[in-house]
């Protein structure tokens, strides 16, 4: 293809995505060294915005709860979909149905998810499952109150609508696993967990890595469950980067524009950390292609 | 790590299908399992259902009543009689038709153009398109906040479902290049030699080829623009409100109203779910056939 075609190709999308992307990002970037309000010019301020987020206790607490939610998260969804989908992948007649029903708490929309999740919970909306644990242990948790329950309502709740990627991603995987491999294992005397572990895992490590990548993203910039699932976020310390951002900058009037821009300067730093051996991956691609 | 992490989600899609090889033996327990982890996964869905269809006094009681009342649908026709839903309905559905149709429009030509141009200047577009799929989202929306209200467009369908092509391009375009990348080249190659110009031969030969691609990208910029809560928190207020926001102001306020964003989460929920069980059949009789019959 020819250098100018690619460019009329390319053009109306560039063109989108450069006024509606790239602009308002050099704006967020240029706000975070302002003192800012909404429709007035800012002033200059230097890096007192991320001083201001730096030594911010509340900040620190929700920088905490969002990497622990994250972390966690991610390791559930890496063991618990790699053993869900193991158990899909033998499946045969009943597989769509399954991937059916598995899919819906991942194409739901987050809010109504934690919506119907926080009814699940809520002693005062019948709390099905606080019955249930109550009947069990006869302990009470108060889900919504308490710092560390939340938070495992709030991963719960995570979980529940990631999974179905996270298995769907590593069903993929297994399935371009040769069978060769693991019939060689079989032969050589391995056991079924040393196969899994010794073989299988390290072919579709690729696939791992990038369930891992997806994951820490999204859950990174959590925001729409916390509404539902975390009303006292502030109060318990279960507030989210996304949160902060937003109870200072935007949420009933606020202004903190300048403020709110540093955090979200900081947190695209972090994610482009992340992201590096990713794209180091496509860059190592397009060298060979050429 | 040197994969390209949207093939393998377009490959995902493709196993629902019937297995290539038959199990060694059956495992009920493995069964007996997964039937229950689907329950469980239904579960809230479930629970959502029997609470907005009870009446109002036992809807939210503790303990849960299971029998003895009669169910209902009031909760919905209180929803459309008492609020405004059918105008967020509305709205949200313009905005994701809108949004998709945009997004497909001006994504399908870039895709194609990154999946033919393999050089550094693709490479370099696509880890952008990476990288502003990983933005935090306030980092754009809140100057597009400031930008709409300064041009006057806040608060209106059009400038939502403009943010959400946006936002969603950079998915939209790396997906379809996965499904282009697939369609050998010797084909565009053929097609203009018989004399078709490059765009025609997009129009003719490639974008019919791309039907099931081109459906699984729309799919999933549909399902993003018809959920999105974020940016249409920030981006609306009364006249273009969405009903992910809708459902969001209901909460916190009395039962009834409560019991109401459950019937208008439900409304929300059923044709995504019909989607997602009718795209699972389409796409994988449209990919594990090999779509490219190159």
């Amino acid at each position: 293809m020819k250098t100018r075609e690619f460019w009329v190709l390319f053009f109306p999308s560039l063109l989108v995505m450069g006024a509606l992307l790239v602009l308002p990002l050099v704006r967020t970037v240029q706000w975070s060294f302002e003192q800012v309000r909404y429709g007035v010019p800012g002033e200059f301020v230097g890096l007192a915005n991320f001083v201001e987020a730096l030594t911010d206790v509340r900040f620190g607490r929700a920088v905490l709860f969002t990497v622990s939610v994250t972390v966690v998260t991610t390791i559930i969804l890496l063991v618990g979909g790699y053993i869900i989908a193991t158990a899909v992948n033998r499946l045969t007649i009943t597989r769509p149905l399954v991937l059916g029903i598995m899919l819906v708490s991942y194409v739901l929309p987050n809010l109504v998810g934690a919506v119907a999740f926080s009814w699940l919970f809520d002693d005062s909306f019948g709390g099905l499952a606080n019955r249930i644990i109550e009947a069990f242990t006869g302990n009470q948790v108060l889900w919504f109150t308490d710092q560390v329950p939340n938070g495992i309502l709030v991963i719960a709740n995570t979980v529940w609508s990631m999974i179905p990627f996270a298995m769907l991603i590593i069903l993929a995987g297994l399935q371009g696993v040769p069978s060769e491999l693991k019939e060689a294992a079989r032969i050589d005397g391995a056991s079924s967990f040393q196969t899994h572990l010794h073989v299988i895992i390290p072919t579709i490590r690729g696939v791992l890595g990038f369930v891992t990548l997806i994951t820490i993203m999204d859950v990174l910039r959590m925001f729409d469950n916390l509404i539902p699932l975390s009303p006292q976020a502030q109060s318990i310390g279960n507030e989210s980067i996304m949160l902060y951002v937003y109870s200072v900058a935007f949420a009933d009037g606020a202004q903190r524009l300048g403020l709110g821009s540093a955090i979200n300067v900081l947190t695209i730093l972090l994610i482009l950390i992340m992201l590096i051996p990713f794209i180091r991956g496509i860059f190592k691609e397009a060298k060979a292609e050429r | 790590m040197t994969i390209k992490p949207l093939d393998l989600s377009t490959r995902a899609i493709t196993t629902g299908g019937a297995p290539r090889r038959k199990p060694t033996r059956r495992r009920p327990l493995t069964g007996i399992l997964l039937g229950l982890l689907c329950v469980l996964m239904l579960s809230p869905f479930i629970w959502m259902t029997l609470s907005v269809t009870k009446p109002t006094d036992v809807a939210f009681a503790n303990p849960p009543v299971f029998s003895g009342y009669t169910p209902t649908l009031q909760a919905f026709v209180d929803l459309w009689q008492t609020t405004y839903f059918a105008d967020y309905l509305v709205n949200t559905l313009v905005v994701a038709v809108v949004s998709t149709v945009l997004a497909l429009v001006i994504g399908i030509p870039a895709a194609y153009a990154l999946s033919r141009f393999p050089s550094y200047v693709s490479a370099l577009l696509l880890v952008l398109a990476l990288v502003f799929r990983a933005l935090p989202r306030f980092a754009v929306v809140l100057p597009m906040y400031d930008i709409s209200k300064s041009l006057g467009i806040y608060d209106t369908t059009f400038a939502l479902a403009l943010a959400l092509v946006a936002i969603n391009q950079p998915f939209t375009i790396w997906l379809l290049r996965n499904f282009f990348a697939e369609i050998p080249r010797e084909l565009d190659e053929a097609a203009m030699i018989d004399g078709c110009s490059r765009i025609g031969m997009l129009r003719r030969v490639m974008i019919p080829l791309m039907g099931p691609g081109i459906l699984t990208a729309g799919i999933f910029v549909f399902l993003f623009a018809f959920q999105e809560y974020l940016t249409a928190l920030v981006l609306t207020d009364s006249s273009s409100k969405t009903v992910p926001v809708f459902i969001a102001t209901q909460l916190g306020q009395t039962l009834p109203m409560l019991q109401q964003a459950g019937a208008a989460s439900m409304l929300l929920t059923i044709p995504v779910v019909v989607i997602a069980f009718i795209a699972q059949k389409y796409l994988v009789a449209g990919l594990s056939d090999g779509a490219v019959k190159g």
